[in-house]
């Protein structure tokens, strides 16, 4: 298939962690994109004593945005918020291999997850 | 993999690929060689195959031009015309295949004037709206007899007749009916009509255009030197090429009758299976007058290059081409959104499609769609839409 590597094929075609989280205190929410623009994705995390401990996506998109968001809520699995806000874009493009033509769907996985580690934290903070 | 884009190209029938062979090897004469028996034998052939494809069509053997393809065959008819009128009007369809549109578009650079006519969300045109498009000046009316994408049979013996009216010249690209529908091109009443071998289980890289007699007189050639072929198309002809275009004609001929109806019923539990296992799908074009073996269909709520990615077991062609962000022109004039041309997916079924196959396809698609709806966050939604 042209265009796109093998790390975006086989995660689009199996993909991990796809679902929802059931709203509760220690869940954020984060969504990015629109349907206009062709890539919406959602992005949930769990989050116990600030590490997420579990983390879900949904998304429409091309191969690259399910590829994207899937690689992204794979890397917040387990990492501690602090670390999770360091993600980037560029870091997914390299990784995946995007074609510049599909790199902004990364963009749009980032935004998606530190939405919801932004809404963790600040849930986090309410608690507290 | 499961091969259901026989619009797009078919393999070479194995009766027509034996037929083929000795004509690369022992049988290599040139068929304008008049001076020795190769030449003789190369040239039987040929003209034994010009009888195979002008039955298949309708036509007499002195009405068939050997091209190099469907695309010259257009070239040649749209060119060959515009070369040797005085007329500067030209009446096509904005769904017409890009070989007809793109030399049609030329003639546009060049001072013509072009009407290139809307179609409904059916793809059907209203002849009365082509003949009202008609006026002394048109030269040519091109349209598409089935629809390379959406199948449809469009009503072209009646545009024939309003056009000759106004005394403009009629061709029909007739590449996907042919070998799948009976066809007559007298009866249709074109002068010109455009075929591909490839189409119809012979090699790639030959074709025909019919050109009714007489009409040569009002064209000229678009490719010139030899003389071959009544002056239309110079050039060694493709003797292989054409020995199996006449075979794949003369195959396609004993069998038209039945397969036609076998297409038909395999189309329709394709149809069927889709609504039942998929849900959500809509067809694309009216569903009938349409070619048997075609169904184009738009998936809902799912994004259509991650569809046709994810379609790994099946071969069908899309609204989108891969990492394209242009769809379909012709889903567009339909009316089709952008996102819904995208997520359509063209089905062409074939002469070696078994039921098997088709379910095969279906339950593939299902399965495809299903994880694509899941992981879709409209998912959701669509269903609470459906009720």
């Amino acid at each position: 298939m042209p265009g796109y590597s093998a790390a975006v094929l086989d995660r689009m075609r199996n993909p991990q962690r796809v679902g929802t989280l059931p709203e509760s205190a220690e869940v954020g929410t984060g969504e990015a994109g629109s349907l206009d623009a062709g890539t919406f994705a959602r992005i949930q995390v769990r989050v116990r004593q600030g590490r997420i401990v579990e983390a879900r996506f949904k998304v429409f998109g091309c191969s690259a945005a399910i590829a994207a968001t899937g690689l992204v809520t794979e890397w917040l699995e387990g990492a501690s918020l602090e670390d999770a806000r360091r993600f980037t874009a560029e870091r997914v493009v390299e990784h995946l291999d995007l074609p510049a033509e599909r790199a902004h769907v990364a963009g749009v996985a980032v935004d998606a997850a530190r939405q919801a580690v932004r809404d963790a934290g600040e849930k986090a903070g309410q608690q507290s | 993999m499961i091969y259901l884009d026989h619009h797009a190209t078919t393999p070479v029938d194995s009766r027509v690929l034996e037929v083929m062979l000795p004509f690369f090897t022992d049988l290599y004469g040139n068929a304008s060689s008049r001076t020795h028996q190769a030449g003789w034998v190369a040239h039987d052939a040929v003209e034994r195959a010009r009888k195979q494809v002008a039955a298949l069509m309708g036509a007499d053997a002195r009405e068939v031009v050997f091209t190099s393809g469907a695309t010259e065959a257009n070239h040649l008819a749209i060119a060959g015309v515009a070369a040797a009128t005085n007329r500067r009007h030209v009446v096509t369809l904005v769904t017409e295949h890009k070989a007809v549109l793109e030399p049609v578009r030329r003639l546009a650079t060049e001072g013509w004037s072009v009407t290139e006519l809307t179609v409904p969300s059916t793809g059907l045109i209203d002849p009365a709206e082509v003949g009202a498009a008609i006026t002394p000046a048109t030269a040519l009316v091109s349209v598409m007899l089935a629809h390379n994408e959406i199948g449809v049979i469009q009503p072209v013996a009646e545009i024939a007749r309003l056009a000759h009216n106004h005394g403009a010249l009629v061709h029909t690209d007739a590449v996907q009916a042919f070998g799948k529908l009976p066809l007559d091109v007298h009866a249709l009443g074109v002068d010109l009509a455009s075929f591909s071998a490839h189409k119809v289980y012979g090699p790639k890289g030959v074709g025909a255009l019919f050109v009714a007699r007489g009409v040569e007189k009002r064209m000229r050639p678009a490719v010139i030197g030899g003389g071959q072929e009544r002056g239309l198309r110079g050039g060694t002809l493709n003797v292989p090429g054409i020995v199996g275009f006449g075979a794949a004609c003369a195959v396609a001929a004993t069998e038209l009758p039945s397969e036609s109806g076998r297409l038909a019923q395999l189309r329709d539990r394709l149809w069927q299976g889709l609504l039942a296992q998929v849900g959500d799908v809509t067809v694309n074009g009216a569903i009938a007058p349409r070619l048997p073996g075609n169904l184009n269909v738009q998936v809902a709520g799912v994004e259509g290059e991650s569809l046709l990615l994810g379609l790994t077991e099946i071969a069908v062609s899309s609204g989108a081409a891969c990492l394209s962000a242009d769809p379909s022109h012709v889903l567009r004039s339909l009316g089709l959104s952008r996102d819904a041309a995208l997520a359509s997916l063209r089905f062409g079924l074939g002469r070696f499609t078994t039921a098997a196959d088709v379910d095969r396809a279906v339950a593939h698609v299902a399965e495809v769609v299903t994880y694509l709806r899941a992981t879709s966050p409209m998912a959701r939604a669509a269903a609470g839409a459906r009720g």
